[in-house]
């Protein structure tokens, strides 16, 4: 929003060019009456002397200084032929850019707003929506409401901070900075942020395809995704095709955010091996204009507090396949997204593991029309020698579970969203659960942008 | 052993991020005009991307992560600007961890700052009135009177970056602006009778064209900008169409052309499905490019 007010440099030479370039549209005569108003160009033009353009800020050699003056020269000699010879009479312009640009200077962040609202009707009260966005009761819920605020600092550094409103409080979803300009095209980010493991933990609610978060995110990170007060440094690597590698170190504690980690415990941090570490491999390839696929690998680290020297471990990987016909006019998007998490968490004389997933097709068939359906599935806990055992996180899940869910969704515009969301849950330890939530998404503000 | 690892993995990138001397300057342009323009003032100094397609809707590009990677090695970045790349251009440009193209950067060029434009709202605005530009209008390179500004804006920009070739760009710069003022007489004499004459358009993206050519947009098939048409409005623009004897309803061919079509069906019209930008990728230049829309234009307009 505020690029406008970095006019390249020099730019009292190039309003001279600029002038000379439209001049012959004023002087000419209208033979139809001009729609636009005749407000001046740029008036520092007339001070500057014409051999001005272009001044770069080192001083030039005397050859281009002629260079500089011989286009001068030929434009203005165009100018007044083209004067003669055009017969139509264009318009003379707007103000110039320095002056229109000026109304929307400012130094505010850009701040956006956004509103998640839902109905939701589950055929049980004890329902498993483990999500902390998700719609949690029947009636009417406020899924979130969140303030998104982002600016550069300074040449070196831009802040963001994404926090979310809900009627029990305020959470810091996200508020960190980010450098944009270390060597070797390495990045950093500090602060509190979402760790970026796989592909929809890093993302915010409002970009999904479901009202709800899939299970496997609750089930081994938390109601919240995996987030917490931390660093984090990304290399995109100088191969020929896109690959960037991440590592972080986050706070290892939270319920919502590391439950297969130090959960709701706290511990004080003596070295690395007491914080939540990850690393992962994000991987891009643009099959054709119209296919896109990414592929990443993920893995975090850290101490489980059901022991002295107890480790937990979680291992990722996540597919996104995209066909987007832009090579001919469609509204057509069809998306493949699947993420697997597979776990290990040592406990007193034995090893917990299990593998959850999802996997989601989403096609928006009319410019303002979307539909998607979605399979999940999260295996029964089991041990080193691969029998079932209890999780401790979770004693009830003592089978695997399986959720489907269809999505039906209306844009009225890229600023609001109105969603029918029907799933059926089914743990195989107790009865389906069915849910159906009307959702609806309003957004104001300045407009986000998208990630892929 | 750790210490020895580090050295040869720094190395290994020093190695493999630093650009060879003899390099051309990298250019990243967000749309196929620039994109065009630049290669015509760079000539075999330049290497130029351009990050959408001139098939496609620049308001909605994928921020697909290999462009982060073209923008990584860019030394120069020639945005549209105007609000027209806000939903897919500022992840991007973070991501690509170049100090050098951000905003305010010397590799950072937005090239609405270098013409004026258009439809600048006065008045307070907000998004009722659809998806609107609150800098002005974003389409004006479809004014050769403004690409004139651009080439000059970009071609010293080009010699700023890259100055030991600086001659080459200026004197290219002076070919594509004699080139231009030629071609532009020609294109202005071709429509001198079409100017006054009545057109609809899809979105609010050829004001410029209109200023320039003394046509006039009497309506649009969206009827707020980003809103797709609904039947009362296309039974309006079919009424005002009828009225207003309009000759040509003129779209880039990135837009949905079947209400478009029923409308020109149903009121006598000429439907004319323009290409959004010069085509890049077969190297078509700004002239060759508006040679083929005036063309177009006059021949759907009938003079």
């Amino acid at each position: 929003m505020k690029n406008l007010r970095f006019l390249p440099r020099g730019s009292t030479a190039l309003v001279v060019l600029l002038h000379a370039a439209i001049s012959n549209a004023q002087n000419e005569p209208a033979p139809a009456p001009a729609p636009s108003s005749s407000a001046p160009v740029a008036e520092p033009a007339s001070t500057s002397p014409p051999a001005a353009y272009p001044s770069p800020s080192s001083s030039p050699p005397a050859e281009n200084q002629a260079d500089l003056s011989e286009i001068q020269a030929a434009l203005a000699a165009d100018s007044r032929s083209s004067a003669t010879q055009a017969p139509a009479a264009p318009s003379s312009p707007a103000p110039a850019a320095s002056a229109s640009s000026a109304g929307v200077q400012s130094l505010n962040p850009d701040l956006s707003f956004i509103a998640d609202f839902a109905a939701a009707a589950f055929s049980t009260e004890d329902h498993l929506q483990s999500g902390a966005h998700d719609p949690r009761r029947n009636g009417f819920n406020l899924q979130a409401l969140e303030l998104s605020l982002g600016a550069s600092v300074d040449p070196y550094l831009r802040f963001d901070s994404h926090i979310t409103f809900d009627l029990g409080g305020v959470d810091v979803e996200e508020a960190y900075g980010t450098t944009l300009g270390l060597p070797f095209r390495l990045q950093a980010r500090l602060g509190q942020f979402l760790n970026r493991f796989g592909r929809l933990n890093a993302s915010h609610p409002h970009t999904w395809n479901f009202s709800d978060q899939p299970f496997a995110l609750g089930r081994v990170f938390g109601a919240e995704g995996n987030k917490g007060l931390g660093t984090e440094l990304s290399w995109l690597t100088p191969l020929p095709w896109y690959v960037e590698l991440v590592g972080s170190a986050m706070m290892a504690e939270g319920d919502e955010t590391s439950r297969s980690f130090l959960n709701g415990s706290e511990r004080r941090v003596r070295g690395p091996q007491d914080l939540l570490l990850l690393a992962a491999a994000k991987q891009f390839f643009p099959l054709s204009d119209d296919w896109s696929l990414a592929w990443g690998l993920s893995g975090a680290f850290g101490p489980n507090p059901s022991g002295p020297g107890n480790r937990s471990a979680v291992y990722g990987s996540d597919v996104y396949l995209k066909y987007r016909p832009i090579t001919s006019q469609s509204p057509l998007v069809l998306s493949l997204t699947s993420e697997w998490f597979y776990r290990r968490r040592q406990v007193p004389e034995d090893v917990v593991q299990d593998v959850s997933s999802y996997t989601e097709l989403f096609l928006r068939f009319a410019q303002r029309w979307a539909a998607a359906a979605r399979y999940e599935h999260g295996t029964a806990p089991f041990g080193t020698s691969g029998a079932r055992v209890v999780d401790p996180l979770d004693p009830e899940w003592t089978a695997s579970r399986q959720r489907v869910a269809l999505a039906l969704t209306h844009y009225p515009s890229e600023f609001s969203r109105f969603r029918l969301q029907v799933s059926r849950d089914m743990p195989a330890w107790r009865t389906p659960i069915w849910a159906g939530f009307l959702t609806a998404e309003l957004a104001i503000g300045a407009h986000g942008a998208h990630s892929f | 052993m750790f210490h020895k690892l580090t050295l040869i993995l720094v190395t290994l990138v020093v190695l493999l991020s630093s650009a060879p001397a003899w390099a051309k300057l990298e250019v990243v342009a967000t749309t196929p005009d620039l994109g065009t323009i630049a290669r015509e003032l760079g000539g075999n100094d330049v290497h130029v991307t351009t990050m959408a397609l001139s098939t496609q809707d620049p308001h909605f590009v994928d921020a697909k992560p290999h462009l982060a990677l073209a923008l990584s090695k860019a030394n120069l970045l020639l945005l549209t600007g105007a609000g027209l790349e806000v939903g897919w251009l500022p992840t991007l440009l973070t991501g690509s961890r170049n100090p050098d193209i951000q905003a305010g950067g010397p590799g950072y060029l937005d090239c609405s700052s270098l013409v004026p434009l258009l439809q600048v709202p006065t008045t307070a605005v907000d998004r009722s009135q659809g998806d609107i530009h609150p800098q002005g209008n974003p389409h004006f390179s479809y004014d050769p009177r403004r690409v004139e500004a651009l080439a000059v804006g970009i071609g010293k920009r080009l010699g700023e970056l890259d100055s030991a070739h600086k001659s080459g760009y200026f004197a290219r710069t002076k070919s594509f602006l004699e080139a231009l003022r030629a071609a532009r007489a020609r294109w202005e004499a071709r429509l001198s009778k079409a100017r006054g004459q009545k057109i609809i358009a899809y979105h609010d993206s050829l004001p410029y064209l209109a200023d320039w050519l003394g046509l006039e947009v009497v309506e649009h098939v969206e009827p707020k900008p980003g809103i797709p048409p609904n039947p009362s409005h296309i039974a309006h623009v079919l009424e005002v169409a009828r009225t207003a004897k309009v000759r040509v309803l003129v779209q880039q061919a990135y837009y949905p052309s079947g209400t478009s079509k029923l409308i020109a069906d149903k009121s006598g019209a000429t439907f004319l499905q323009i290409p959004g930008y010069p085509d890049f990728t077969q190297a078509q230049t700004y002239t060759a490019y508006m040679d083929d829309l005036v063309a177009k234009l006059a021949k759907a307009l009938g003079v």
